[in-house]
């Protein structure tokens, strides 16, 4: 691993980025009359782990997790045992709390689920309550922001919270972009197309098919398109990349190649994806070798990716570097060290496994701060929420198909769009426009 | 109405139904003088019906006329206006002058406690017809060039736009016998509600006629670019309602319609929709005579193109008034919009306005949620536009909710309470429809009887017998055969009495119809509103406030479009979510101030509790 470049992406899998788009069709609002749900303790391996939901379905969604029980007492801890609804599988035997509003974190009705913290258990969970119907994966901030607009935090409480939620924003979109870059997110990336231009068609053939001569086959064009849409996600995994458990973090390990110049097409793809992860990773770990530091491609290196990093002021991007010496071994003990310019750095010799401890440690302290923020999305949300909205959207199809009214089987297209677009991104109404004008002579 | 002979269409017929809701006048007036009435889009749900209707010019403006001439305590004084009158502002409203009236062309003075600006295409406007071009507003008037300066010595941000008419042809001189006939609906619907029926009969009514442009149409128009300067031009023209030659252009080797429609009862003239064009005048007759039915056509009137100003309209607030003149409102084309409806809708917004301003009372708006007229305001103050904006059903988000017919409903009410502009007539009428829905939707869901009753009891609905869970009369009316009558028939009591009210009926259908998603579009507008009901201050200077972290970027887009709540400014392009927060923060701390201000015993617990109050309330 010469001069290689180790990106460390946190597999803190916050959902997909909410752009700050005019709100599409189908999109639940935040602080809408919607329940959310979220993991709401910290990361990685723990004993238990809490999620908590807020909203009206709260406790509907309490009963029909713990069925056939009713409601536990207000404010007190009970034992219950936790079944997915569908398949009555059971969960977890947990402690839920029930909250009714307006005496709870967010002023609304919240249930808290106090589960054994194995990945397996916090999944299923999740997945048993995003099918739920009236529930979804809370947004970024979404409890803390109800909790402010029901007047249950005060204003110092709440200084915090845009930067927060500026990190989560920023954290979602290298995210976003980490689903996106494999099959699944050219999958999603097709369906929302598919389904965009379907829409547009309908659109069309509501605004203009009368007025105008828009062919009476727009609207079968329009179906057809859509059916090909399959509730398999399909689970890709980048070929570099490894999940690994690092000091209780659940990270993604993506080793990329060497940055080098002037090497054959290739290699030079290589880099160009090695470039690509660096700007998603959470945490990238920038090795190079001790001996070789004034080399031009160290000095490079430096310079570009290690200064850039370093240069960024935190609250731009939350986005943290280790640069790591390697081979120090081969540096003269009674020497001068690396090099007197050089920014914060660690040592290390993969030869004689030296300053591998503390390596690790500073691992350990970045990834804390990485993912140590209990209001960020747990990492299998990530899956709680790519199930939540292409069974939404699949649903949404299902009326679409159903539908008599053409009114009503638009609105279906726009919520199963909507489910699609709030994976991928997009979803603006002048989209449709665009594709209605492009495709069609419209007008009088 | 200076171009098309018509009101209403898909969306546009939302727009007339919002209008008339509030009382506005043209949809009444077009009930007296419709001569071809036409619900478009009928198979296809009625959140989408598009009323739409031929409208005589004559009649139209005669009794519109006759309507504003008789309208107490009302002057008219006709003039053009060539300047404003400007003085001090009022110092506890934001904007750098007022204005206190208008000069007139011939040097004469109007003093106003407010001024709405309507300039149409007249604003520097430019006829363009083949390669000349001479000002004029339209057709044989004159622009307006002292006014355009004025607004823009004032600091407007000013664009240019452009629009069409096609020629007018001779009525006699039209071949109809070969050409494809379409008769109006019978019986008409009006766009009033409080209209039955129509002034001039179905029966009556005259029709309209169907014929395409050919391959030689297109010849004509690409071996004439040349002489056709108003195509080549860059100003931004709609890409909805293209002249012939971009259709052409952009969709070449293809048939267009045209409609022929008639001007009016006793009018000469045939409307030709769908060609709209800027050849020089001799090749537009040239071109016309090579379609079916017009081979003999006289051309009465060229079509011809016009360019004008319009202000770029991120600078006026939801209530139409603009940020940087206290009492100036705008409203219609000068707003970037086209039709006549889209200007009527704003025409209706800015009335009511300048003269709540002047009473001092508090704006009145209309949201996103409430109607159509709420999405083109807010699409026009906080997204702008660059092309003429036209109203589509696709813009709206809670498109089925705010339909043609529940448009009294949702605003009528208001229109009454909150700004004073409806009649106690339409008040009360609509009081007893809103409540008679409403009885007669619990009454529907209060019927159950197993699925098998209902299918012995109305044979010709497809009601599925499979499950054995009572089923609701209201889930019986949501199946396309089923309507009141029939369900009335089934179930006499206590259904019958909802079906001698034809429109009370079809309201019921409709409302069925779509029960089960509004329930969940309720849920979305709940949201929206809760965002709306956080006003951002008026006077807040976003270049230099330093209570709140923004970027350079965020605060030149929230001083440019003044969004007035956190709803407006969340749908700003480029705004970021951590700029909301940001902002609600700073609401949050300006309300507690002012309560504080007023009554400093109450603290938190009053502003969570008000919180709710406003929660219940929507």
């Amino acid at each position: 691993m010469w001069r290689g470049l180790w990106t460390l992406a946190a597999q803190a899998a916050r959902g997909p980025r909410r752009l700050c788009t005019r709100r599409s069709s189908g999109a639940p609002a935040p602080g809408s009359g919607a329940t959310i749900f979220a993991l709401s303790s910290g990361q990685g391996r723990c004993g238990i782990a809490v999620i908590r939901t807020s909203g009206p379905a709260s406790g509907h969604a309490l009963r029909i997790l713990t069925a056939p029980r009713d409601l536990p007492l207000a404010r007190h801890a009970s034992l219950r045992l936790l079944s997915d609804p569908r398949s009555g599988e059971p969960l977890d035997r947990a402690l839920v709390l029930w909250f009714p509003g307006p005496q709870s974190f967010t002023g609304e009705d919240c249930v808290e689920f106090h589960v054994h913290g194995g990945p397996a258990v916090v999944s299923g969970v999740l997945q048993a309550l995003g099918s739920v119907p009236g529930l979804r994966p809370a947004e970024a901030g979404e409890f803390t922001r109800r909790a402010f607009a029901n007047g249950k935090l005060n204003l110092t409480e709440v200084e915090g919270l845009a930067d927060l939620i500026h990190a989560e924003t920023e954290a979602q979109r290298r995210q976003a972009l980490r689903q996106l870059d494999g099959e699944l997110g050219h999958l999603c990336r097709g369906w929302a197309e598919t389904l965009t231009k379907a829409l547009a068609h309908v659109e069309a053939y509501i605004d203009f098919g009368e007025d105008d001569n828009l062919e009476e086959g727009v609207l079968e064009q329009g179906r057809k398109p859509v059916s090909i849409v399959s509730p398999e996600p399909g689970t890709t995994r980048d070929v570099l990349e490894t999940p690994v458990d690092l000091a209780g973090f659940p990270v993604l390990l993506s080793d990329t190649a060497g940055l080098r110049e002037g090497v054959g097409p290739v290699e030079q793809e290589g880099v160009r994806r090695a470039r690509e992860r660096l700007e998603q990773a959470d945490l990238i770990l920038a090795m190079l070798d001790a001996s070789d530091l004034a080399s031009p491609s160290s000095c490079n290196f430096l310079a570009t990716v290690v200064a850039s990093v370093g240069a960024q002021s935190p609250s731009d991007s939350s986005q943290r570097l280790l640069l790591v010496l390697n081979k120090s071994d081969l540096l003269s003990p009674e020497g001068p060290g690396p090099g007197p310019d050089l920014p914060p750095h660690l040592l290390l010799s993969c030869l004689t496994g030296e300053g591998l401890d503390g390596l690790l440690e500073a691992l350990r302290k970045e990834l804390a701060a990485v993912c140590g923020d209990p209001s960020t999305d747990p990492p299998l949300l990530t899956r709680a929420r790519h199930q939540h909205h292409l069974q939404g959207c699949l649903d949404a199809l299902g009326h679409y198909k159903q539908s008599k009214d053409l009114a009503l089987a638009a609105e279906a297209l726009r919520v199963a769009r909507g489910h699609l677009t709030r994976l991928t991104g997009g979803g603006g109404t002048e989209e449709i426009l665009d594709i209605i004008f492009q495709d069609f002579c419209v007008g009088k | 109405m200076s171009c098309n002979p018509s009101f209403g269409g898909i969306g546009k017929g939302h727009l007339m139904r919002e209008v008339d809701a509030l009382d506005g006048l043209c949809s009444r007036i077009c009930d007296q003088s419709g001569v071809h009435y036409k619900v478009l889009n009928r198979r296809k749900g009625p959140a989408v019906w598009g009323l739409r209707a031929q409208i005589d010019r004559k009649l139209y403006k005669q009794n519109m006329q006759k309507e504003i001439l008789n309208t107490p305590l009302l002057t008219v004084q006709e003039g053009a206006v060539e300047d404003l009158i400007l003085t001090e502002p009022e110092p506890e409203h934001t904007g750098k002058c007022r204005v206190s009236g208008v000069v007139l062309v011939d040097g004469s003075t109007v003093y106003a406690e407010s001024v709405i600006l309507t300039t149409g295409t007249f604003l520097r406007g430019m006829i363009v017809i083949g390669l000349e071009t001479h000002p004029a507003g339209r057709l044989g008037d004159q622009p307006s060039i002292g006014l355009a300066q004025t607004l823009e010595k004032l600091g407007f941000v000013v664009g240019r736009l452009k629009t069409g008419t096609p020629p007018r042809i001779a009525k006699e001189s039209i071949n109809f016998s070969i050409l494809n006939k379409h008769i109006p609906d019978n019986p008409s619907i009006p766009f009033s509600f409080t209209n039955e029926t129509v002034w001039i009969k179905p029966e009556d009514q005259l029709p309209c006629y169907l014929t395409h442009t050919n391959p030689r149409v297109d010849e004509i128009v690409l071996k004439n670019l040349h002489l056709n300067s108003h195509v080549k031009e860059t100003t931004r023209g709609p890409r909805y309602c293209p002249s012939i030659e971009s259709k052409v252009l952009r969709f070449p080797n293809r048939l267009h319609q045209v409609w022929l429609e008639p001007e009016g009862m006793d009018s000469d003239l045939i409307y030709p929709q769908g060609l709209s064009m800027t050849l020089p005048a001799e090749l537009q007759e040239k071109m016309i005579t090579c379609i079916r039915g017009l081979e003999k056509a006289k051309v009465i009137q060229p079509g011809y193109g016009v360019q004008y100003d319009y202000l770029d309209p991120r600078q006026i607030t939801p209530s139409l008034e603009t940020h940087l003149v206290q009492r100036l409102f705008f409203a219609g084309q000068i707003n970037g919009t086209t039709g006549y409806e889209e200007a009527a809708a704003q025409g209706v917004i800015a009335g009511i306005n300048a003269s709540l301003r002047v009473s001092r009372k508090p704006p009145f708006v209309v949201s996103r949620t409430e109607g159509y007229i709420g999405v083109l305001i807010d699409d026009l103050t906080t997204l702008g536009t660059s092309e003429p904006y036209r109203m589509f059903t696709s813009r709206v988000e809670f498109r089925l909710s705010l339909r043609p017919d529940n448009a009294d409903s949702r605003l009528t009410l208001r229109g009454y309470k909150d700004a004073g502009c409806v009649s106690q007539q339409r008040y009360e009428r609509a009081c007893w429809m809103k409540s008679s829905l409403e009885e007669g939707i619990s009454v529907l869901k209060s019927i159950e009887f197993l699925s098998s009753k209902w299918k012995k009891l109305i044979p010709e609905a497809s009601i599925s017998t499979s499950r054995s869970l009572p089923v609701r009369a209201l889930d019986v009316l949501k199946y396309e055969e089923v309507d009141m009558d029939s369900l009335a028939k089934a179930v006499p009591e206590p259904l019958k009495k909802y079906t001698k009210c034809r429109e009370l009926a079809e309201r019921l259908k409709i409302e069925a119809t779509y029960e089960s998603v509004l329930f969940h579009q309720l849920q979305e507008i709940k949201g929206v509103q809760q965002d709306e009901a956080l006003q951002l201050p008026k006077d807040l200077d976003y270049l230099t406030i330093r209570d709140v972290s923004l970027s350079h970027e965020v605060r030149e887009k929230l001083h440019f479009s003044r969004p007035q709540t956190i709803g407006a400014a969340s749908r700003i392009p480029g705004v970021t979510p951590a700029a909301i927060i940001n902002l609600l923060r700073f609401v949050k701390t300006t309300q507690r101030r002012q309560s504080a201000m007023n009554e400093s015993s109450k603290t938190d617990q009053y502003l969570c509790d008000a919180d709710r109050l406003q929660e219940r309330e929507l």
